[in-house]
């Protein structure tokens, strides 16, 4: 899988979220459930204002240092006995990660959730050079057996599947006879997959945060999927964004604590751990260790007035908060970083040829920036994404006619007031009760979902009505 | 093995570019921080509150609590070991096994001498896992155990059953202590395991419907002895 999950029109998978009604529901409740969980634990902190300014302000130090951050982890790992490779691309990244299974002959890959190793396309080339990529966290599985079907959500990839449909999956593709109880079908796959584990010559991981004075990498998780992935092959290579990282454990731990809460409402996730290159006299771990160090776009965002999107640690608290996410679903944007944050960094990282839509995902309600912990000014990000778009003449024809005469019509005083006086004859035929009920674009789309009053007439118009009020016209 | 040369000095270069500066290479400290809230939350609270606070949050992740003594450790471990199930039981190496007088009929001990594969396999046969806590965290029902070689990565994850035993001077507030105490350590060179686990309770996912299951990949069931 790439950034993009979709190859049709922005149009045709906004229909195909909005006319799935399960999936609207799965993700409504989920949205519910996470949200007030997300509150729950927010609130138990106390000053949970103090909590984001904290996040914010490590992410910033961190960031504006990151040159400096990135050459400590890197030395670290090396003075530990592990690889580093630092990748401008993701066909650099994913081609390095091929040349060590290659070097190791090795065929049985497992690895757990890492959205950066989507970004590159990893398990594709992988694939493609006859290698056997597993994938152990159990959305994730359910999403492989079915075909590789995208991910809706960062922290519940296959919120949209029912259990009936994870059932039929195991059983069409893995002879499962069991239900669809969820404890029974997670039963099934812990099952399958410990022998993948035990089997496995690489293991694969994301990382959420690297920490740079330790050379180690952070893992948050919930299955242990991630620790037996690390663990048991032979070889462990972890793929990190190079924005994901953090100066000591002191920071990690401040900002572990938001992720957790942030993301899924637990004050801590059953698993976090600190791993690096085994020391002298481990008994297991990893026999080599290799840290890809990926850019892939990112270091023009960190130079852009977009850099503070470079602070998302990945929790999808604004996906659960946000309206059009709510309506759309996580497929609708193409990208495996859907939501408010996706819409945000989707056309950083793919470009607005393919991603223009996305910043126009949104009500601006910013009910995102508010919940963020550490603080990402999305909303406000989603708008500078617009002016872009606006100003580098990507909107469409008809758009560009109609704001050309909309200003043409606001910067004159005659025209404004006589297109007011003609607003009510001429809405007269397309309104029924008051309201207009058919219209050519724009007007078709907003009164598919919305009313839209007919104008008044001239005589009951503010400025007609306002001089002659009882108390008389002084403003 | 490094097939290809690592770019670094280019990958930063193009970093510091877009930071609109030279590299940065030294001297680089962290900030004072604009708040303290991490280090305020919970660290008025007396021992007795703190062991208090952590049976709490066990009871919102599922993990079972058990109040014992080191006179009646062996006992209660037993018991245990005997209500999930009976053995196999793996444990780690930790001298304290030995300090308190813990013994287990036809137990095995993850330790250096066995070796990698060996270790991993009697992990895997086992129903239990038997661990002693380095620090105990009462906020959030969280054991930290570092890496050993007489305590392996894998040993918190292949056996099915999980059972730590908490020594109560061993229980502090909330991860920012355990963190920072360890992070003290490496900065003044002494030692930190390779890998530092913080388990809080059995493994879980919600990735079936949103429905909670408890017991995926990691252990099905945890237990927590405090002394």
């Amino acid at each position: 899988m790439s950034l993009k999950t979709d190859n049709r029109a922005f149009g045709a998978r906004t229909a195909d979220g909005i006319g799935d009604a399960f999936m609207r529901g799965a993700v409504g409740s989920a949205q519910d459930s996470l949200k007030t969980r997300r509150l729950t634990a927010a609130t138990a902190l106390g000053d949970w204002e103090a909590w984001r300014e904290l996040g914010q302000q490590i992410r910033q130090h961190t960031l504006a240092n990151l040159d400096y951050y990135l050459e400590q982890m890197a030395d670290n790992v090396e003075r530990r006995g592990g690889h580093v490779f630092f990748a401008r691309t993701k066909e650099e990244a994913s081609g390095y990660i091929l040349g060590v299974v290659k070097s190791k002959q090795a065929r049985k890959i497992v690895k757990s959730k890492s959205m950066v190793t989507e970004e590159i396309e990893m398990n594709r080339v992988l694939l493609e050079a006859g290698c056997e990529v597993i994938e152990s966290d159990l959305g994730e599985y359910i999403l492989q057996e079915d075909d590789w079907d995208p991910p809706s959500h960062i922290v519940a990839p296959a919120l949209h599947k029912n259990r009936e449909q994870i059932r039929d999956v195991f059983a069409a593709k893995l002879n499962y006879e069991g239900d669809e109880t969820p404890e029974h079908l997670a039963r099934f796959a812990r099952t399958v997959l410990r022998e993948k584990f035990l089997e496995a010559e690489i293991g694969i991981t994301g990382c959420n945060f690297a920490v740079a004075n330790l050379g180690a990498i952070n893992l948050v998780t919930n299955e242990g999927n991630g620790d037996l992935t690390a663990a048991l092959p032979p070889t462990h290579i972890a793929v990190m964004g190079m924005e994901r990282i953090v100066p000591t454990l002191e920071e990690m731990e401040v900002l572990d604590n938001l992720l957790c809460r942030s993301a899924v409402g637990q004050k801590l996730t059953s698993y976090i751990t600190v791993m690096g290159p085994r020391e002298e006299g481990d008994t297991d771990g990893p026999e080599e260790f290799h840290l890809v160090i990926v850019d892939n776009g990112r270091s023009d965002i960190l130079a852009s007035e977009f850099h503070e999107a470079l602070q998302c640690i990945r929790c999808g608290a604004c996906l659960n908060v946000c309206p059009v996410y709510r309506h759309i679903g996580g497929h609708a944007y193409g990208s495996i970083y859907p939501g408010p944050i996706g819409a945000v960094i989707t056309p950083l990282l793919g470009g607005y040829d393919d991603y223009k839509e996305l910043p126009y995902a949104s009500s601006l309600c910013g009910a995102c920036t508010d919940v963020c912990p550490v603080k990402i000014p999305l909303h406000q990000q989603l708008v500078l994404h617009r002016q872009n778009i606006v100003s580098q003449g990507r909107t469409g024809s008809v758009d560009r006619i109609q704001m050309k005469a909309v200003g043409k019509v606001l910067s004159s005083p005659a025209l404004f007031a006589g297109t007011l006086r003609l607003a009510n004859p001429m809405s007269t035929l397309l309104s029924k009760h008051g309201r207009i009920v058919r219209g050519p674009a724009p007007l078709s789309g907003w009164i598919g979902s919305r009313d839209l009053p007919q104008p008044v007439k001239k005589r009951d118009g503010f400025r007609d009505w306002y001089p002659h009020r009882e108390g008389g016209g002084h403003s | 093995m490094n097939a290809q040369p690592s770019n670094r000095s280019a990958f930063l270069d193009r970093v510091a570019d877009s930071l609109g500066r030279p590299r940065r290479t030294d001297g680089v400290q962290r900030p004072a921080w604009k708040h303290n809230v991490h280090l305020e939350q919970l660290a008025d609270r007396t021992p007795e509150q703190l062991v208090e606070i952590l049976k709490e949050q066990c009871f919102f992740i599922h993990t079972q609590v058990i109040e014992s003594t080191p006179d009646l450790l062996q006992r209660t471990l037993d018991d245990l070991i005997a209500g999930y199930g009976g053995g196999p039981v793996i444990r780690s190496g930790d001298p304290r096994f030995m300090r308190y007088g813990l013994s287990f009929l036809g137990d095995s001990v993850w330790s250096a001498q066995a070796g990698r594969a060996e270790n991993i396999r009697l992990a895997e046969a086992a129903n239990i896992a038997l661990v002693f806590a380095d620090y105990a965290l009462a906020e959030s029902g969280t054991v930290v155990l570092e890496s050993r070689p007489d305590q392996g990565r894998a040993l918190h994850f292949l056996p099915s059953h999980y059972i730590a035993v908490i020594e109560w001077e061993r229980i502090v507030p909330r991860s920012t202590q355990a963190m920072a105490e360890m992070n003290r350590r490496h900065e003044a060179g002494g030692s930190l395991g390779s890998c530092i686990n913080l388990i809080s309770g059995p493994s879980n996912s919600a990735d079936i419907e949103m429905q909670l299951v408890v017991g995926v990949h990691g252990p099905l069931r945890a237990t927590y002895v405090l002394i």
